[in-house]
């Protein structure tokens, strides 16, 4: 069988021992990124459980406010309610957060998006329908939403990068790295035994060489 | 730490979003001025940048490379008033698929 080996390594006594060293490091690195992994896709699980659906809500609820908004525009006109919308008070709080999940970096979202009432909003009553307030309400609705879902989708996104890249790692050191110097400890460790034999069987015939004089 | 959200948008989305209560509202007419505006916006210190699923797909590739590596600023791409777009692959769920190997019921 071909074994994968380093190459140009001597087989020396000192090179066996810098190998053997090296190989408690990787295998050593291997059990601790494979923990890695498995708490990372432990994370991306929960996470999932999470996502379920909140983007079919938000879907659901931003079709009916975009239904509410154009039902509003037909009714007070498209000027009308721009000049509402401009009228209304920033409310959109969001505070950001980060967390580190083994060491990925996700942000944490904080929102205070309030529910308002009709005044609070700052439109005047006059001139508008109660579609605005419809729509309006529906969107803060919706914003909540897109919000928390701005954060689980980015939270994944970002898992699943160093996932990734960690499994590849693992699979490098398990498939490529630790066989390879395996294999090399064990040539080395062949040629000096081989090495010893032949110092032996070397010995012995000087030895009768000498007992023949 | 506190920051924005910005909505980049066609108008209606935008004129929604305000009544919502967002004021950093950029309406956008076409392709060209949304790629402008939002290599701006990425720049500029906000934290979360709703956009529609129609600009998020012409401005793919601008997108990932921008956001990707940092936590901030969040691009989220939500359907416009004609509604989602049925897409082949949802990119999530594809993401999902490559990274734990097998499909998940979404």
């Amino acid at each position: 069988m071909a074994q994968e080996m380093i190459e140009g390594i001597n087989p020396t006594r000192m090179e066996l021992l810098k190998l053997k060293d090296r190989e408690k490091l990787a295998v050593k690195g291997h059990s601790l990124l494979k923990e890695k992994r498995n708490a990372l896709i432990m994370e991306f699980f929960n996470i999932l459980e999470r996502v379920k659906g909140s983007r079919e809500g938000v879907e659901a609820t931003l079709q009916e406010a975009y239904k509410d908004l154009s039902d509003a525009q037909m009714v007070m006109g498209d000027l009308a309610v721009k000049k509402s919308a401009m009228s209304v008070k920033e409310s959109v709080n969001v505070e950001i957060e980060s967390r580190s999940v083994m060491g990925v970096v996700v942000p944490l979202i904080e929102s205070e998006i309030g529910q308002k009432n009709m005044v609070q909003r700052g439109y005047g009553f006059l001139e508008t329908s109660v579609k605005l307030d419809e729509a309006a309400s529906k969107f803060e609705e919706s914003i909540k939403l897109i919000i928390e879902l701005a954060e689980i989708e980015k939270t994944i996104m970002l898992l699943a990068i160093e996932i990734e890249s960690t499994k590849r790692r693992v699979n490098a050191l398990e498939h490529i790295i630790i066989p390879k110097i395996e294999n090399t400890v064990k040539y080395i460790e062949m040629r000096l035994e081989e090495m010893e034999r032949e110092n032996f069987v070397r010995l012995k015939m000087i030895k009768k060489t000498m007992e023949m004089e | 730490m506190k920051s924005n959200v910005a909505v980049m948008a066609d108008e209606d989305t935008v004129i929604g979003f305000r009544l919502g209560g967002i004021k950093e509202g950029y309406p956008v007419k076409n392709m060209e001025e949304a790629g402008k505006v939002l290599e701006d916006l990425i720049n500029k210190d906000f934290s979360v940048i709703i956009t529609t699923e129609k600009i998020g797909i012409e401005f793919r590739d601008t997108i990932n490379k921008l956001t990707n590596e940092r936590a901030l600023p969040m691009v989220i791409e939500i359907p416009d008033k004609s509604g989602s777009i049925k897409r082949e692959s949802d990119p999530m769920s594809e993401l999902i698929k490559r990274v734990i190997g097998v499909e998940m019921v979404k």
